[in-house]
């Protein structure tokens, strides 16, 4: 069976987005992030996204994750199914505990106060943040961070897995042990959507990739013939910035 | 989100920040009463002591407004920046936009608690016996929290079109402080149809005014004024709660990128 057999669990049909950021005063400059992507996303399959940095890559992950709308067309998820977005970004409230912020974060994904209390020890013990576990996550290092939002988010369960480069950060130990925990969930029938800018993470973990540069489609398809696409042109890239150089 | 995991979120997010808050100060909880009370003397020194206020009742006269007049600035300012401050955890979980103030308005009620029953206290010492009257806090208090709620979700929407509106919005309340008669008697005002505008137009003036009849003077306060107050803050709440359900992730969208 083929990826294109399986049941589809979400797509995007020319999916668009801009905002406007300020340069400077008065400045009113518009940013267009996505034009015109189009997408489908298989039950069960892991999705690579690859693309160097600013394309685009972590903005199609929230629209897939319902925080954001396209200002043009559509996002159709299949009716019921919960999605998460995994990144490492800045969702933590820096004055309170690893443990607070463990607890405010499962229940944000939706489960009881109670659920959420009873997933701390397994935080705790898989995150190995020891007695840092209770003291302010303003005293983390990133890496630290990195290991209480993986850890978090990996406890809560839901259909469609979004993760967004969180795989990059942390030492080489903890970075071993979420791809082993990450590979765990792919080998059943979680959907994954993988996003990151390092070719061997994508060619390890996912069948059918896609390459997204300045916010369009460059390459879909099978993950080698993405990859190889890709890397062609992050060498051409590089000589050319040799020969400006 | 069902209701009362919405709840328990706003519950959960105000006791944390509360914690975290007095563990950043080495005085800790008692800047709880600290805060008002130092408010409430600089005032006190100022219009009384220098000024003359002319009033035999003045301190009491100022903690009735003062005390409910900071519970709403600070819970407005404050909620106002909640939404953008919050981008880290927006851009990276749905949640309903109004959680992020509601958080900071439980948290300033969990204070507010404290400071009305300093208020008690500094009433009994001053010679204000408790009496029936007080009763009538409960409706006040009640329309007072709903002209925060109102007014704080405005606050945080208009935060997330412009952070400019962050500039604006503390210095919109120290207009209001000036024009709501908080060292001052509006009606001491010598024209009675300015007076009575400004107890119309300005609701802040109206509801402290309140609270000092029901507190000073053991007299019931305008129930068609409180009840016109309290509709309309509720309507601002409805309109205000629909916007954030129909521009959910249009705010998302500015909270990350404003």
């Amino acid at each position: 069976m083929t990826v294109e057999d399986r049941a589809v669990i979400l797509e995007l049909r020319d999916v668009s987005l801009s905002y406007h950021a300020r340069k400077s005063s008065f400045d009113k400059g518009t940013h267009r992030v996505l034009d015109s992507v189009s997408l489908r996303l298989y039950e069960g399959e892991t999705l690579g996204i690859i693309g160097k940095n600013g394309t685009g890559k972590s903005t199609i992950l929230r629209i897939m994750a319902g925080i954001l709308a396209p200002q043009r067309g559509t996002v159709q998820r299949r009716a019921g199914t919960s999605a998460a977005l995994l990144s490492l970004g800045l969702g933590f409230k820096p004055n309170l505990s690893g443990r607070a912020n463990a607890v405010l974060s499962a229940m944000l994904q939706g489960v009881s106060k109670k659920t959420a209390i009873s997933y701390l020890d397994e935080i705790k013990a898989f995150s190995e943040l020891g007695d840092s576990f209770d003291e302010p996550v303003k005293t983390y290092s990133s890496g630290m961070r990195a290991r209480l939002g993986f850890t978090t988010a990996l406890m809560t369960h839901v259909d469609i897995l979004l993760i967004d480069e969180v795989l990059s950060v942390g030492d080489a130990h903890f970075k071993a042990k979420a791809q082993q925990a990450i590979k765990e969930r792919i080998t059943g029938d979680q959907t994954v959507v993988f996003v990151s800018h390092s070719g061997p993470q994508i060619r390890e973990m996912c069948d059918r990739s896609i390459w997204l540069n300045d916010g369009v489609i460059a390459e879909e398809g099978d993950t080698p013939r993405v990859l190889k696409a890709y890397n062609d042109y992050v060498k051409q890239l590089s000589s050319e910035t040799v020969l400006v150089g | 989100m069902k209701l009362s995991q919405y709840l328990s979120l706003v519950d959960f997010q105000a006791r944390m920040a509360l914690k975290s808050d007095a563990s950043n100060y080495f005085l800790g909880y008692l800047w709880w009463v600290l805060e008002p009370l130092l408010f409430v003397l600089v005032f006190y020194l100022v219009f009384d002591v220098f000024l003359d206020s002319g009033r035999a009742d003045f301190l009491i006269f100022l903690v009735c407004g003062k005390l409910p007049f900071v519970w709403f600035s600070k819970s407005v300012s404050q909620a106002s920046n909640s939404i953008v401050a919050n981008a880290g955890m927006i851009g990276r979980i749905d949640v309903p936009k109004s959680l992020f103030p509601m958080a900071i308005i439980q948290e300033g009620l969990y204070k507010q608690a404290v400071v009305f029953l300093l208020l008690f206290i500094i009433l009994n010492l001053q010679g204000y016996p408790v009496s029936g009257s007080w009763l009538w806090l409960i409706p006040i208090v009640v329309v007072n929290y709903l002209m925060i709620v109102g007014c704080a979700f405005f606050g945080s929407i208009l935060v997330c079109f412009m952070k400019d509106f962050a500039m604006l919005i503390p210095l919109g309340m120290l207009f209001l402080m000036f024009m709501s008669g908080i060292f001052w008697d509006v009606r001491s005002i010598a024209d009675p149809q300015l007076a009575e505008a400004l107890f119309t137009y300005n609701p802040m003036a109206f509801i402290l005014d309140s609270y000092r009849q029901a507190l000073m003077f053991e007299s019931s306060p305008d129930l068609m004024g409180l009840l016109r107050v309290g509709l309309v803050s509720t309507a601002l709440i409805a309109v205000m709660v629909w916007y954030m359900r129909k521009y959910n992730e249009f705010l998302a969208l500015r909270a990350l990128t404003v």
